[in-house]
């Protein structure tokens, strides 16, 4: 079953089932760091706040001062969400008569695209509450001059397609050269398994360290994009 | 497989997920805010006031030690001087006190010696007048002894002394 409908909208399986489960083990990672904390850290609430204090550096190197400390929490929760989701499809991939039941949910466009409007809604809502909506109308679109009006309507969607696609295609073309290199591994018996397990290691580590760094770009440019919103530019 | 915006435009987009995402990603943000976010961040700000609070403490007391040692200083400093000053004073005392019985001492002495000389004087005083009458009676008790001569005592006597006299300027005379 590659999709269901329910109350007239078409849900994809194995989109549901990795989202679910990529929350689901954020949740429990984060549950289970933090089940002792003390006024001296030890363990767990040490990793959780190295990951906060970083998520937290990215919000202030974009927003210094106020306006950064409310959006600590969607930094943190955002970059740890994509972080492990890029992760999950290295490790566990289901597939069933070739329909996916889990994969990285970041290797599907709709999703990352769906994270990137939720950022930029957020954007745009926290630039109405700054400024109201006349000045989030000058601040976003008519400065520095109103003639440039037409160019920042199109940024819109450029910030939108390039903050999902960027995230999209990196997992994406991860997991399809690991699958292109696990179905080389089995297409000869044993002397493509031998050649193509150090491969398939190689670009599993690699692939970390791209799930890794788009994890961090992500959130990176999220936040600029919402500074954008919330401050004045010159 | 390698084409799932070509797959979502043939079955239609799939508009479900979208919500399923948003719907989870609000529901895990509060999650993560209830379990983690808050406690975590609560303790590292207070952990923050503590460590400011023990800096500021830490510069307190060592002002504080700081003065105090300065006072120790001074107090010290003061006993040295006041010591000093209690060594002359009764250093002073001490002469004072040496001079005043010297003093005394050789008042007393310069008292005995001339109760003394007076006292030696009156004795010597004393003893010629006694030797002087002893004489005049001897003499007289001789004389009369002598010249079987009845003579009153008084006439006697003033004979003895123009004698005694007599003899004196004899001696000085000579």
């Amino acid at each position: 079953m590659d999709s269901f409908q329910f109350l007239g909208l078409t849900f994809n399986t194995a989109n549901i089932i990795s989202i679910t489960i990529a929350f689901a083990i954020v949740f429990f990672v984060v549950f289970f760091l933090s089940r002792r904390i003390t006024m001296k850290p030890t363990g767990g609430q040490n990793i959780l706040e190295w990951i906060i204090d970083f998520t937290n550096g990215i919000v202030r190197g974009q927003l210094p001062g106020r306006d950064g400390g409310q959006l600590g929490l969607f930094a943190f929760t955002a970059f740890l969400f994509v972080f492990f989701a890029n992760q999950l499809g290295l490790f566990l991939q289901v597939s069933v008569n070739g329909v996916d039941y889990v994969r990285s949910p970041t290797a599907n466009p709709v999703v990352t695209l769906t994270m990137a409007m939720v950022t930029l809604a957020l954007a745009h809502y926290l630039g109405v509450v700054k400024f109201g909506f006349g000045g989030y109308i000058s601040n976003s679109y008519l400065k520095p001059f109103a003639a440039l009006l037409p160019i920042n309507l199109v940024e819109e969607f450029t910030n939108l397609l390039t903050l999902a696609l960027r995230l999209y295609g990196n997992i994406f073309a991860g997991e399809t050269l690991l699958k292109l290199i696990g179905g080389m591994a089995f297409s000869h018996g044993l002397p493509t398994i031998i050649v193509a397990l150090p491969l398939e290691i190689v670009w599993q580590g690699f692939s970390v360290f791209i799930g890794a760094i788009q994890a961090y770009v992500f959130v990176t440019l999220s936040t600029v994009y919402i500074s954008r919103k919330v401050t004045v530019e010159e | 497989m390698f084409s799932p915006l070509v797959l979502a435009a043939e079955k239609g987009f799939d508009y479900g997920d979208m919500l399923f995402y948003m719907v989870a990603f609000v529901l895990l943000m509060w999650l993560v805010k209830v379990f983690a976010w808050k406690p975590v961040t609560k303790m590292m700000n207070d952990r923050a006031t503590k460590i400011a609070n023990d800096i500021d403490s830490a510069e307190k007391s060592r002002s504080d030690a700081e003065s105090l040692a300065s006072q120790r200083r001074d107090a010290l400093a003061n006993s040295h001087q006041e010591a000093s000053t209690i060594v002359a004073d009764a250093k002073d005392a001490g002469n004072q006190q040496r001079d005043k019985i010297i003093n005394q001492a050789q008042s007393d002495a310069q008292k005995l010696r001339e109760n003394a000389t007076s006292d030696i004087e009156q004795q010597r005083q004393d003893a010629l007048v006694s030797a002087r009458k002893d004489v005049a009676d001897l003499s007289i008790e001789i004389a009369s002894k002598i010249i079987h001569k009845q003579l009153n005592a008084d006439d006697q006597k003033a004979l003895i002394d123009s004698y005694i006299e007599g003899l004196g300027k004899d001696d000085q005379t000579r």
